[in-house]
């Protein structure tokens, strides 16, 4: 049976009418449109479908849209609102630490909510934040430096 | 892989949950977090037709803590939330190690206490895609006759992987298990059956509501270790949790004990009395306790990673090892509990 939820998605309301058996990454790309999280494994292992809810990471290809009534969404699309580009995504370009580009949004917003709750994170913590999120291109150290060099950006 | 049709309910209240789901004997499941569940219901390896959806019950939101009466933690509270708490962190590191211990932050942040606790027990042949699963018949988990991980068993060997059950066995937890007619609190044990088909006892219309674990003794310690090939992916190829008190002088052993998982059915627990009764040096101690672990031990061959031989030895050397770190932490920790 449908329900109608309302969903916050990156500062904008949207109503929505959705089954019980929708995932939250499925209507993000499909009724929204907001294909920029990506559908890995769909099967929780490989991060590409992370967002932001409730300022916490979460996997959208695990968690049912229904349960999401009055939640607040950040997508990747939500880093760059007004096209000017967030200092990690900016950091992501100068350190050549996007390569196929399909783990690119899930780690980017698992580095945001590490960088608002540790704004001077280590290496480690870095590593960590990240560690759920896989990049079959294997550029890890890239991504490590590019986030280190944008907390500096961020909070000097 | 989209999810296959089913209802959600909402309860408001813990009664009205045990209701429904009494009311439609093993045709609802309890959805908490979500990671476990759906992951099976993707595989099409469960086939409910409804999800009763408990994360509106504020009662199961809760961490409570108080010097004498301990900490009770809502079966709804998340694992990150339980690892970020502070009554947590001061009073049950070990606790922590073990939320921190599944996953990744993801996971981390949507997986429950209560989830963790009930999730299902895994195997190579049985937490696999539909496609995949073709090729084989189906096996004792499925409902089928066979098992092929144990060639010729009379019985399913699906291996119980939960990271914060071991932990809470050496804390000499319990759980408040709530059902139609009422709570009951039971140990942390009397929550698994041993069956790798279906590892815990809980009925149609019963689900855990929170755990309840007593105030740490002064110095005590605790330590959970985790061996996998891949952290933030893997289920543990082995989890040890050990758990000690010091007396108050010298450095003699008032209690120990040991829990392993991922090497089971369900989660192992090794009390220390016995052992402790024979007396002995601490090192003697502690390495008897490793043999009993050894012992209990029964890695098979329905995980990728390490061989069965190499887990079951590495058993004697992580109880050594957690054991060891125990004691560090309970006499840094003096007093404190």
């Amino acid at each position: 049976m449908k329900k109608t939820i309302n969903l916050q998605v990156n500062g904008d309301s949207y109503e929505l009418s959705v089954s019980p058996n929708q995932t939250l990454l499925d209507v993000l790309r499909e009724e929204l449109s907001l294909t920029g999280t990506k559908k890995g494994c769909d099967a929780g292992s490989c991060g590409a479908c992370t967002v932001i809810m409730d300022g916490v990471p979460i996997l959208s290809c695990m968690t049912l849209a229904i349960r999401c009534h009055n939640k607040k969404i950040t997508t990747i699309e939500g880093l760059a609102p007004e096209g000017k580009l967030h200092p990690l995504q900016e950091a992501a370009i100068e350190h050549n630490a996007v390569q196929c580009g399909y783990c690119t949004p899930g780690w980017l917003l698992s580095a945001k909510v590490l960088l608002e709750n540790k704004p001077k994170p280590t290496a480690q913590e870095v590593k960590e934040s990240i560690a759920g999120n896989l990049c079959r291109c294997t550029g890890y150290k890239k991504i490590e430096q590019a986030i280190l060099a944008a907390a500096e950006k961020i909070s000097p | 892989m989209k999810l296959p049709k089913f209802d959600l309910v909402e309860p408001g209240s813990i009664k009205e949950c045990c209701k429904l789901l009494s009311k439609q004997r093993g045709r609802a499941k309890v959805i908490a977090g979500g990671t476990d569940l759906l992951t099976a219901l993707k595989n099409r390896l469960k086939s409910p037709a409804t999800l009763v959806d408990i994360a509106g019950i504020s009662a199961l939101n809760r961490i409570r803590f108080t010097k004498k009466g301990g900490l009770k933690v809502g079966a709804m509270v998340t694992l990150r939330h339980l690892a970020a708490h502070a009554a947590v962190r001061e009073n049950y590191p070990l606790l922590a190690q073990a939320a921190l211990a599944v996953g990744d932050a993801q996971l981390q942040a949507m997986g429950t206490v209560g989830g963790n606790l009930c999730q299902d027990t895994c195997c190579l042949y049985y937490s696999r895609q539909p496609m995949w699963r073709q090729s084989l018949d189906p096996c004792y988990k499925l409902g089928g006759g066979v098992c092929h991980a144990v060639k010729g068993s009379k019985n399913c060997w699906a291996t119980y992987c939960g990271d914060l059950a071991p932990a809470l066995l050496v804390l000499q937890a319990s759980l408040n298990i709530s059902g139609p007619k009422g709570d009951r609190v039971i140990p942390v044990n009397g929550l698994f059956s041993g069956d790798g088909k279906k590892p815990q006892k809980l009925t149609a219309g019963q689900l855990v509501t929170e755990i309840q674990v007593p105030p740490p003794p002064p110095r005590s310690g605790g330590v959970y270790l985790k061996m996998r090939v891949r952290k933030t992916i893997d289920y543990p190829l082995l989890g040890v949790a050990a758990a000690l008190t010091l007396s108050p002088k010298g450095k003699t052993f008032k209690n120990i004990s040991v829990a392993l998982t991922g090497v089971e059915k369900g989660p192992v627990f090794i009390g220390g009395q016995e052992v402790l009764a024979q007396s002995g040096s601490t090192s003697e101690i502690i390495e008897k306790m490793s043999e009993n672990a050894y012992k209990n031990a029964h890695p098979i061959n329905n995980t990728y990673g390490y061989s069965p031989k190499y887990r079951r030895e590495m058993v004697k050397v992580y109880v050594k090892s957690a054991a060891q770190q125990s004691i560090e932490m309970a006499e840094s920790r003096g007093g404190k509990g």
